[in-house]
């Protein structure tokens, strides 16, 4: 962690010294709704699928409640997924480099030193966005369908029923993943979606090509906002 | 507790409906406001108040017609895809008397059972918010009588037994008047059974399934995604820890780095 000056500063994109402001306070809200919805989706769902599990809904007031708790909150995440693919398109789509990095597992396996400078994001967290893109889309129509299973053919609503169970174990797997990647296995990237500044340092060794284009176009304080 | 079976003999009933009106007695179900829709079948369809119904088809046969009525109600299968599709537990239950019974205090009417059923039984009420079926009269079994629609029925068309003695009484009649015996898939076993007249094809026949099995995409759903998405999470979970306690955090830690360090 670089120093963090707040003295006098009300505004979380002010300028700090030896920081870059990476994320904007919109990626950073619509973020925690999508994780959030879908972590409390997860929770709720995992309480109505696994009778055992019954403290779950003995915290969360009964399986009644909890439908309805797992109804909204997949709303929620509908809405967050949305708002997110329009922020994140552009930035998740693939480039040539992103093979090179996935050829050496973003060095996450082994030691290399032939790692392509990063863009805003690498390869393996474009995987993620594309994963929870097309995965949270059939979760959403599969519930939504599950919601009113009478309004369509029954074979239609027996493999919504199971595509959505399908794509809630790719999304939650890849999600342990994201989770460790975000926090111990990477220092300093969960702050970005907390207070959205990295040090100058995390930028250069994960961001390199997107700090170089970034400091072309005018400088940190131009960005931040 | 013994094991029941409920045989429907399709060769003697005449359709006058004295199941259908002693269910609606015994279960306190209300009448339903019904029209004629071309067919002595009313209501038209099961319902959350409706439990029992029979069935009219009239099948073209060579030359001839059958008229067939038919009681239709749950079957009470052995290995019931409804509680196996229910998330709420106690709402959906296979009872040891081999009745399939569902408890309106606990269900949370998500309608999952009513898209598992291989036979298209359990009933929703948007009003309600919650399912309903035939229970096999489960409050009536358990005090050792026969539900009310078996009671009810003046032909013979409905008797009830244990297991064996109804499998066996079964067998005898369905040699008897050369029919067969519904469903007699040895790997889908339900608690109901019908006699089938001979030269009656259960397919030609509405509300039944010819081939009644677990659905395969409820047991794919719960026996494979179900406890994958567990064995999944858990499975990353450890590999990234031992990504952790092998590799370390991924920082810059270039060789001048190393030196300082020392």
């Amino acid at each position: 962690m670089g120093p963090r000056k707040r003295k006098g500063v009300s505004d979380m994109s002010a300028k700090k010294e030896g920081m870059v402001y990476v994320t904007t306070l919109q990626e950073r809200i619509v973020h925690w709704l999508l994780a959030g919805s879908c972590l409390f989706a997860l929770l709720t769902g995992l309480g109505l699928m696994f009778h055992s599990w019954d403290f779950i809904p003995a915290l969360l007031g009964g399986h009644y409640a909890m439908k309805w708790m797992h109804i909204f909150s997949g709303v929620v995440f509908a809405f967050a997924l949305v708002g997110a693919s329009i922020m994140w398109w552009e930035h998740c789509k693939f480039v040539p480099d992103d093979l090179k990095w996935a050829m050496q597992a973003g060095g996450y396996l082994w030691d290399t030193h032939d790692l392509p400078p990063g863009g805003m994001y690498n390869a393996g967290q474009k995987l993620f966005f594309w994963t929870v893109f097309v995965f949270g889309i059939v979760v959403v129509v599969s519930g939504l369908i599950m919601f009113n299973p009478l309004a369509v053919p029954v074979t239609l609503a027996r493999w919504a029923y199971m595509l959505h169970a399908a794509s809630v174990m790719v999304i939650a797997s890849f999600f342990v993943i994201h989770l460790y990647l975000g926090t111990f296995g990477n220092p300093g990237t969960v702050q970005i979606m907390f207070h959205g500044w990295a040090t100058r340092e995390y930028c250069e060794f994960h961001k390199g090509k997107w700090l170089a284009e970034r400091e072309k176009k005018g400088g940190e304080e131009s960005q931040a906002a | 507790m013994t094991e029941y079976i409920k045989l429907i003999d399709l060769t003697k009933c005449t359709g006058c409906r004295a199941c259908q009106v002693a269910c609606k007695n015994w279960n306190d179900l209300p009448a339903e406001s019904t029209g004629f829709t071309g067919s002595l079948q009313n209501p038209a369809d099961l319902s959350y108040n409706t439990w029992c119904l029979i069935r009219f088809d009239e099948i073209q046969n060579g030359s001839g017609m059958n008229w067939i009525m038919r009681h239709d109600a749950c079957m009470h299968c052995e290995w019931p895809a409804c509680v196996k599709a229910c998330p709420s537990p106690g709402a959906l239950v296979r009872t040891d008397t081999g009745a399939v019974v569902h408890d309106p205090n606990y269900c949370i009417g998500c309608k999952a059972c009513t898209a598992a059923c291989p036979f298209d039984i359990p009933r929703y009420s948007a009003e309600q918010e919650k399912i309903a079926k035939c229970t096999l009269c489960y409050d009536r079994i358990t005090d050792g009588r026969k539900p009310a629609c078996v009671t009810a029925c003046p032909t013979g068309c409905l008797t009830f037994g244990s297991k064996a003695e109804m499998l066996s009484k079964a067998d005898a009649r369905a040699a008897e008047v050369q029919g067969v015996v519904y469903p007699r898939n040895p790997k889908y076993r339900t608690n109901v059974l019908y006699i089938m007249p001979r030269a009656i094809d259960v397919a030609q026949l509405q509300h039944t399934n010819p081939n009644p099995k677990m659905p395969t995409t409820i047991l794919w759903w719960k026996n494979l995604f179900k406890p994958f998405t567990l064995i999944g999470m858990g499975a990353v979970a450890g590999a990234a820890m031992l990504h952790y306690m092998v590799r370390g955090p991924h920082e810059p830690h270039g060789p001048e780095k190393k030196e300082g360090g020392e």
